[in-house]
C-alpha cells in the first residue's frame, strides 16, 4: 500500500467515516451487497478475493478445551493398553492411557463417528466436517484461547471477528458487525474480540447473556425515562442545531458524519431491540434450544445471523470457570456437557437450516484445544469415575458445519491412542485461513499497515485446507 | 551474515566420503534404515517440496546430502564422522530440538542415525545444487543508508521568503506559508478572539475556557494579551495534566495485565498513578525532554542518590507481563515490547520488525534488535516497597499495592540473536548496545544493562531521530495532522513530512532551546498559522481537503478526555486537583478529569473503548478516529449522560428567571460564545412547547451537550 492510500484511508475513517463497518477491506465504498456480486471495496483489496462461499461466522467456543477422545476421536487402542503410559515424555501424573466409557457409531448416511454423547448432532452427521488433526501451539488456556482467536499468544493482536469485520464491514447498518455472547466473562477476557490495531469499531460488541432482557443485553439502548416519540422531537431539535452549525461549515462532512451517526443510533435503538428481543420466540423453539445460558445464546445467535451480523461467537463458558476444563470428573462432565451443548447445537443447525441461513452461514464449533487421551489422577486414587483429562493440544477435533463446507466429512487423524495429529494436520492458522477463504478473503491479502508492515491474522503462517471445503 | 558464516564453516568441514571402505554396505544401509526415515518423519516440514508449499521449517532441507551438511538457521543438521556434533541428531533424541514433533522414534532408529553420521553420512541424495545455496545476508550499506532523510541530521534553515511577509508572526509562519504560496493558495483569515481563545484554552489545557476568562480576554485590549493567555495556560496545572495524556498514549500506559489467572492480581499495577502523577509534574515545570526521556529509562542509574523521581521508571516498569512469564519464549515477547516502545515512542523506527529477520525496509539488522533487546533483558520489573513499614519479599514488597512499580538492574546478559524470533535457534551473541545506523561508530553499552547508555543516546544531540519525533507528535495535537504522517515511523514506509525544514528548523531550535515543550506550544500556540479560521471559502477546501498546506485551520473532533471534561465543566462540577488515584469515567458521579481513568488492559472502560481510546497493550502513535451509532446511544441514553444533563439543566435553570437569559448562558457554558438569533429561536419555540418544561428542558439541555459543537473546535 502506498502513501497515497494510507493517506486516503484515513481520510475516508475521518470523513466517511459513520456507522459500523463502511470501511470493510479499507475501503468505504461497500456497505451492502458486495459479497453476491464478489466485489468488494476499495484500499488494500479491490474486491473479495474469489467468490465467497459463506457470509457469516458463528463460532461455538468451548471454553477449557473438549475431550477429542470422548466426542469425534474414537480410540480404542486406549483400552487395550488402559494405565500404560505413553512413551514419550508425560505430562499424565502416571494415570495412564484412559479409554473413553462412550460408545462410537457411524451415524448418518455419511457415517461420520461420534460418541453417543451427541443423540442430537447425530442427526446433523450429514452437515458436519469433522476435522481430527487440529493442533496448536501450547497447551495452556490463556495463551490458547489467544491463538484461537487472534492467532497470536499474546494479547496484542485483532481478533478473527475483528479482522472479518474490518475486511467485510457490516451487511446491517444499525447492528454491530461483530457480536459475542458470553455468560460473563472467560478467561482472558475482552482480549479475546479485541480490534487491537485496528479501529475501534471492529471491536466485537460483547453481550453478558446472563440476562436476557433487551436493555441489559445493549447498553445504552433506551433512555431510562423519555419514550420514543420524546426522543424523537429531541433529535429533531438536535438536527435544527446541528445544521445551522454545519451550514457556516462548509457542510464539512467529518460534521455530517455525526448527525448521520445520531440518526442510525436512534434506527438502531428499534434494530436492536428488536433483534436481541428473543422472548416473542415460539415456545417450541425455546424448548428445542433450551433453557441453559448456552441454549438462549444459541437462540440469540440465530436472530443476529439472521440480521446479518457478520460473526457471531458464543462462548461456552460459565461464570468466568471454563466448564469444559475437566481435570477431573472427566466422563460425567462431559455427559452433562454435552447433553446441554449438544441439544442447543443441533437446535441451531436445524433453525439455521430450515431458515436456509446454513448454506452461507458457516459454523465452528471447538476448544481452545483438546484433552488428554491419558488420565490425570492422584496415583493413589484408585476411583475411575474422578479421573480427569489433562490440556492437550497435539491434537483435537473441532468441526465445521454449513458455509461451503464439506457435510459428512471427517478429515485428518491422529495417531492409534490420540496423541497427536498425524494425518492432514490442521493447525490453528490453517483453520483461519481456511475461514478467511470461505469468505471469499485471501488470508495473505487482508492485511493492515500498522508499526511499519503488514499485519494479517494469519502473519506468517496457515494454509487454506481446500479438502474441507464442497 | 553470521549465516552465511555457518555455511562457510560447514562446507569446510565436510569429510570425504568413506575412502576405502565399502560404500556399497554404506548406501544399502542408508536406504533401508535412513532415508525411509526421512522421508515418513521429516519431509513433510523439511524438503524441497515443503519449501514450495511454503512449509519450510526452520529453513533446514533434509532431502539431499548437502542440504543437510548446509543445514537451516541452527547450522549444520549433520557433520559427517561426528554425531555428537549433529543437530539431526540431537533433535532425534529430544536434546535441544524434539523431532519429530509428534513423538521421539524408537532407540533402534536413533542408534541407525548415530551409526550413519559416525560412518560419514553416506547418502546418495541430490538435486539442483542451486536449490540448497542459502541466500546470503546481504549487509547493510550504511553510508548510503544515511541518505535517507530521517537519519540526516535535522539542520536549521532560514525560514523561506514569502510574498506576503506581513503575514508572519512566528518562525513557522514563514515555513508555513512559502507552501501555502506554493500551492497558490492564501491564507484564511484570523478566527475571531472567541474562537482563538476556546482553540488554544482547549489546546493547552483539556478544558474550556470559563465564562470569567472569556470576559477578561475580551476586555484587554493592551497589546500582547495573547501572549499573557499563552502563559496563563502554561502556568496552569492543567495544561500538565492535559498534555499528559499524549505521554500516556507514547507509554501504552496501564494498570494491570491483559491476562489475569484466577483472581490473582499480582501482576498489577494498583499504584501506576504514581508514575502518571510525576509526568503531570515534570511537563509542569517543564522538565527538558532530554531530561524527561533520561529520567523514565533510567532515574534509578542517572541519579542513583536522589530517589523523587523513581516514579519516572513506570514508563518501562508498567509495561505488560505475560502470561507464563519466565520461560524464555514468554519473556523473549516481553522485551518486544520494551522495544517497541522505545524505539517508535521516542525514535521513530519500527524496530520490534527486526525480531525474526533483518528490517525489510530500514537498515536495522537483527543484531540492532538484539543489542537493544539485552537492555531489557539486563534489566528486571520491579515493586518497590513504598516505605519501610510495607512487607517485602527480598527487595520488593510482596503486595503490588504496597509498591511503586519500576525497574532495576537485573542480571546482566548479552543476547544471541533468536534466528527467525525462534528462542531456540541460537545465533550469534550480540553486545548490548544502540542501532547501527544512528551513530558514527558502532556504540555498545558497558554499564550494567545499559539503560543510562541508551537514553543518553536516545538524547543525544547527534541523535537525528529524538527531537523531530517529539516535535511532529506536539505539532500534531495542534493541526489535527503531523507533519510526518506516521509519527511512529520515520522510515522507508513511513510518510515524508509535508514541511521537512519547518520540522527541522523547529527540532533544532527545540533542542536548543533547552528542549522545553513550553517554548515548543509558544511557537505553535503564537504563530499566525494557528490564528487562521477554521471557516474558509470552497476554494480553499477544493484546492487542499486534506489541508496539507495549512492554508486554514483544520477543524478538530475533541479527544473523549476534553469532550467529557467539558460537559462537566459546562454543568460546574468539573474536579480540577491534580494528581492521585484513578476513577472510572462514566461512573455518573465521577468528577474528576478523564486523565484520572482507570486504564485496564484486561478490560479497557467501555465509554473510552467507544471513542477511540488506544489500546493500551501497546504504544499508539495515534489516534484513529471513528463514529458510530454505538457513541451517539451513549451521548443519549447512558446512565452519566443522563446524570450529566440534570446537573447541566439544573444549573442552566437557577441561573435566571427567563429562558432568553438562561439560552445564553447554556451557549456561553458550551461554546464560550452568545447564541445567534436563529439558535435563541429555536430553543425558544421548542421550550416553550409543552407543559412539562422541566423535561422540555432536560431535552434542550442535553440537546446542547451533545451537539457537534460541543465536540469539535474550530
Amino acid at each position: 500500500m502506498n502513501v497515497d492510500l494510507q493517506l486516503s484511508r484515513r481520510s475516508l475513517l475521518q470523513r466517511a467515516g459513520a456507522g459500523f463497518g463502511t470501511i470493510g477491506l479499507t475501503g468505504a465504498l461497500q456497505s451492502a451487497g458486495m459479497l453476491g456480486t464478489a466485489r468488494a471495496a476499495n484500499g488494500s483489496l479491490d474486491g473479495l478475493h474469489h467468490a465467497p462461499k459463506a457470509k457469516r461466522v458463528l463460532f461455538l467456543f468451548m471454553n477449557g478445551g473438549p475431550s477429542h477422545v470422548d466426542t469425534f476421536d474414537p480410540k480404542p487402542a486406549l483400552l487395550k493398553h488402559e494405565g500404560e503410559n505413553p512413551t514419550e515424555r508425560s505430562k499424565g501424573r502416571g494415570a495412564g492411557y484412559m479409554p473413553s466409557p462412550f460408545r462410537f457409531a457411524p451415524q448418518g448416511e455419511s457415517g461420520v463417528v461420534m460418541s453417543e454423547l451427541f443423540p442430537h448432532l447425530a442427526n446433523h452427521a450429514d452437515d458436519l466436517c469433522v476435522i481430527r488433526s487440529m493442533h496448536t501451539d501450547v497447551p495452556n488456556h490463556e495463551p490458547g484461547l489467544l491463538i484461537m482467536n487472534s492467532g497470536n499468544q499474546q494479547p496484542i493482536r485483532p481478533s478473527l471477528g475483528s479482522w472479518l469485520s474490518y475486511g467485510l464491514g457490516s451487511e446491517n447498518r444499525s447492528l454491530p458487525s461483530f457480536v459475542v455472547l458470553c455468560p460473563g466473562l472467560p478467561v482472558v477476557g475482552p482480549q479475546l474480540w479485541s480490534n487491537a490495531f485496528l479501529p475501534g469499531r471492529h471491536q466485537g460488541m460483547s453481550v453478558d447473556t446472563n440476562d436476557l432482557a433487551v436493555e441489559k443485553l445493549v447498553a445504552n439502548v433506551r433512555h431510562p425515562e423519555w419514550s420514543r416519540g420524546e426522543q424523537r422531537e429531541q433529535l429533531d431539535l438536535l438536527g435544527q442545531i446541528n445544521r445551522l452549525h454545519l451550514a457556516s461549515r462548509h457542510d464539512d462532512p467529518a460534521l455530517e458524519s455525526q448527525i448521520r451517526s445520531m440518526e442510525m443510533a436512534f434506527a438502531m435503538q428499534r434494530e436492536a431491540t428488536e433483534v436481541f428481543d428473543t422472548s416473542g420466540e415460539p415456545k417450541h423453539v425455546k424448548e428445542a434450544y433450551g433453557s441453559t445460558p448456552y441454549g438462549k445464546s444459541c437462540l440469540l445467535a440465530r436472530r443476529l445471523l439472521e440480521a446479518d451480523v457478520r460473526m457471531v461467537q458464543v462462548y461456552y463458558v460459565n461464570k468466568g470457570k471454563q466448564p469444559w476444563d475437566t481435570h477431573s470428573n472427566n466422563d460425567d462432565k462431559h455427559r452433562s456437557l454435552c447433553a446441554d451443548g449438544d441439544k442447543a447445537t443441533a437446535a441451531l443447525l436445524t433453525d439455521l437450516k430450515q431458515r436456509g441461513l446454513l448454506d452461507d452461514t458457516l459454523v465452528v464449533w471447538g476448544g481452545e484445544f483438546g484433552r488428554t487421551p491419558y488420565a490425570q489422577q492422584n496415583k493413589k486414587d484408585k476411583d475411575r469415575r474422578k479421573a480427569g483429562r489433562d490440556h492437550h493440544h497435539t491434537g483435537f477435533s473441532m468441526f465445521l458445519a454449513g458455509g461451503g463446507t464439506k457435510g459428512g466429512l471427517m478429515y485428518g487423524n491422529t495417531d492409534e491412542f490420540g496423541m497427536h495429529a498425524v494425518e492432514n494436520r490442521v493447525h490453528v492458522h490453517d483453520l483461519h485461513a481456511t475461514i478467511l477463504h470461505l469468505m471469499g478473503v485471501d488470508h495473505e491479502r487482508l492485511t493492515y499497515r500498522y508499526s511499519g508492515r503488514d499485519f494479517r491474522l494469519t502473519d506468517v503462517h496457515g494454509r487454506v485446507v481446500h479438502d474441507v471445503i464442497a | 551474515m553470521h549465516r552465511t558464516l555457518l555455511l562457510f564453516v560447514a562446507l569446510s568441514c565436510v569429510a570425504p566420503t568413506l575412502a576405502g571402505a565399502d560404500e556399497q554396505a554404506e548406501l544399502d544401509f542408508f536406504e533401508k534404515r535412513i532415508r525411509p526415515v526421512l522421508v515418513a518423519q521429516c519431509y513433510e516440514c523439511h524438503s524441497a517440496n515443503a519449501d514450495a508449499d511454503r512449509n519450510l521449517k526452520g529453513a533446514l532441507r533434509v532431502d539431499t546430502r548437502d542440504a543437510l551438511l548446509a543445514g537451516g538457521d541452527s547450522g549444520p543438521a549433520v557433520v559427517p564422522g561426528k554425531p555428537d556434533d549433529s543437530l539431526l541428531l540431537s533433535a532425534l533424541h529430544y536434546d535441544g530440538f524434539e523431532m519429530p514433533p509428534k513423538g521421539k522414534l524408537p532407540d533402534k532408529v536413533l542408534a541407525d542415525f548415530r551409526r550413519w553420521i559416525e560412518q560419514g553420512a553416506v547418502d546418495p541424495r541430490k538435486d539442483d545444487p542451486e536449490a540448497i545455496v542459502q541466500t546470503k545476508k546481504a549487509e547493510i550499506d550504511y553510508e548510503a543508508a544515511r541518505e535517507f532523510w530521517a537519519f540526516q541530521k535535522p539542520q536549521r534553515h532560514e525560514p523561506p521568503q514569502v510574498e506576503n511577509a506581513g503575514w508572519v508572526r512566528r518562525p513557522i509562519d514563514a515555513f508555513v506559508l512559502a507552501r501555502i504560496e506554493e500551492h497558490d493558495l492564501d491564507p484564511t483569515a484570523e478566527a475571531d478572539r472567541r474562537t482563538w481563545l476556546r482553540r488554544v484554552t482547549f489546546d493547552l489545557t483539556g478544558l474550556p475556557p470559563t465564562r470569567e476568562e472569556v470576559a477578561a480576554f475580551l476586555a484587554d485590549d493592551q497589546p500582547g494579551a495573547d501572549e499573557r493567555v499563552v502563559e496563563r495556560l502554561l502556568a496552569s496545572p492543567q495544561y500538565g495534566v492535559h498534555w499528559t495524556r499524549m505521554w500516556l498514549d507514547v507509554a501504552r500506559y496501564a494498570e494491570d495485565q491483559a491476562h489475569i489467572v484466577g483472581n490473582n492480581s499480582s501482576l498489577f499495577y494498583p499504584n501506576a498513578y504514581l508514575y502518571r502523577d510525576w509526568v503531570i509534574e515534570a511537563l509542569n515545570e517543564d522538565v527538558p525532554y532530554d531530561r524527561f526521556v533520561r529520567l523514565q529509562l533510567a532515574a534509578d542509574l542517572v541519579e542513583p542518590d536522589d530517589e523523587t523521581n523513581l516514579a519516572a521508571l513506570g514508563f518501562l516498569g508498567l509495561g505488560p507481563k505475560y502470561y507464563g512469564r519466565g520461560s524464555r519464549a514468554v519473556m523473549a515477547d516481553e522485551w518486544e515490547d520494551r522495544v517497541d516502545v522505545v524505539s517508535r515512542g521516542l525514535l521513530g523506527l519500527t524496530m520490534a520488525c527486526a525480531r525474526c529477520h533483518d528490517h525489510k525496509f530500514d537498515p536495522i539488522a537483527t543484531e540492532d534488535y538484539y543489542a537493544l533487546a539485552g537492555v531489557f533483558a539486563s534489566t528486571q520489573m520491579m515493586n518497590r516497597p513504598l516505605n519501610d513499614e510495607v512487607k517485602k519479599k527480598g527487595n520488593q514488597a510482596e503486595k503490588p499495592a504496597d509498591a511503586m512499580h519500576v525497574v532495576a538492574e537485573g542480571k546482566v546478559e548479552d543476547l544471541n540473536v533468536f534466528v527467525r524470533g525462534n528462542v531456540d535457534a541460537k545465533g550469534p551473541v550480540v553486545k548490548r548496545g544502540f542501532p547501527r545506523i544512528l551513530t558514527e561508530e558502532p556504540l555498545h553499552f558497558e554499564n550494567g544493562s545499559g539503560r543510562a547508555e541508551l537514553a543518553e543516546a536516545i538524547v543525544d544531540p547527534e541523535n537525528p531521530l529524538t527531537a523531530r519525533v517529539v516535535v511532529n507528535r506536539v505539532w500534531a495535537r495542534y493541526f489535527g495532522r503531523p507533519l510526518v504522517g506516521t509519527p511512529s515511523n520515520f522510515g522507508q514506509l513511513g510518510e515524508r513530512p509535508t514541511h521537512p525544514e519547518l520540522l527541522d528548523d523547529l527540532a533544532v531550535r527545540f533542542a536548543e532551546n533547552g528542549w522545553s515543550l513550553k517554548w515548543l506550544h509558544r511557537e505553535i500556540a503564537l504563530s499566525a498559522t494557528y490564528r487562521q479560521d477554521s471557516r474558509t471559502d470552497e476554494a480553499t477546501v477544493a484546492a487542499d481537503p486534506e489541508n496539507t498546506w495549512l492554508a486554514r485551520m483544520s477543524r478538530r473532533r475533541l479527544p473523549v478526555e476534553s469532550w467529557r471534561d467539558a460537559v462537566l465543566a459546562a454543568n460546574g462540577r468539573l474536579d480540577t486537583s491534580v494528581g492521585g488515584k484513578s476513577i472510572q469515567p462514566d461512573d455518573a458521579d465521577a468528577v474528576r478529569r478523564t486523565l484520572y481513568s482507570r486504564i485496564s488492559r484486561l478490560d479497557l472502560n467501555p465509554m473510552l473503548r467507544m471513542f477511540d481510546f488506544p489500546d493500551p497493550n501497546v504504544h499508539a502513535s495515534r489516534r484513529v478516529e471513528t463514529t458510530t451509532p454505538l457513541q451517539k446511544l451513549f451521548v443519549l441514553n447512558s446512565p452519566f449522560m443522563t446524570k450529566q444533563v440534570s446537573h447541566f439543566t439544573k444549573r442552566v435553570r437557577e441561573h435566571a428567571e427567563s429562558d432568553a437569559e438562561r439560552i445564553d448562558f447554556a451557549y456561553e457554558l458550551c461554546f464560550a460564545r452568545e447564541p445567534t438569533s436563529a439558535e435563541r429561536e429555536i430553543a425558544l419555540a421548542f421550550l416553550s412547547d409543552g407543559d412539562d418544561t422541566e423535561k422540555r428542558w432536560q431535552q434542550y439541555a442535553q440537546a446542547l451537550l451533545a451537539s457537534n459543537e460541543m465536540l469539535f473546535l474550530d
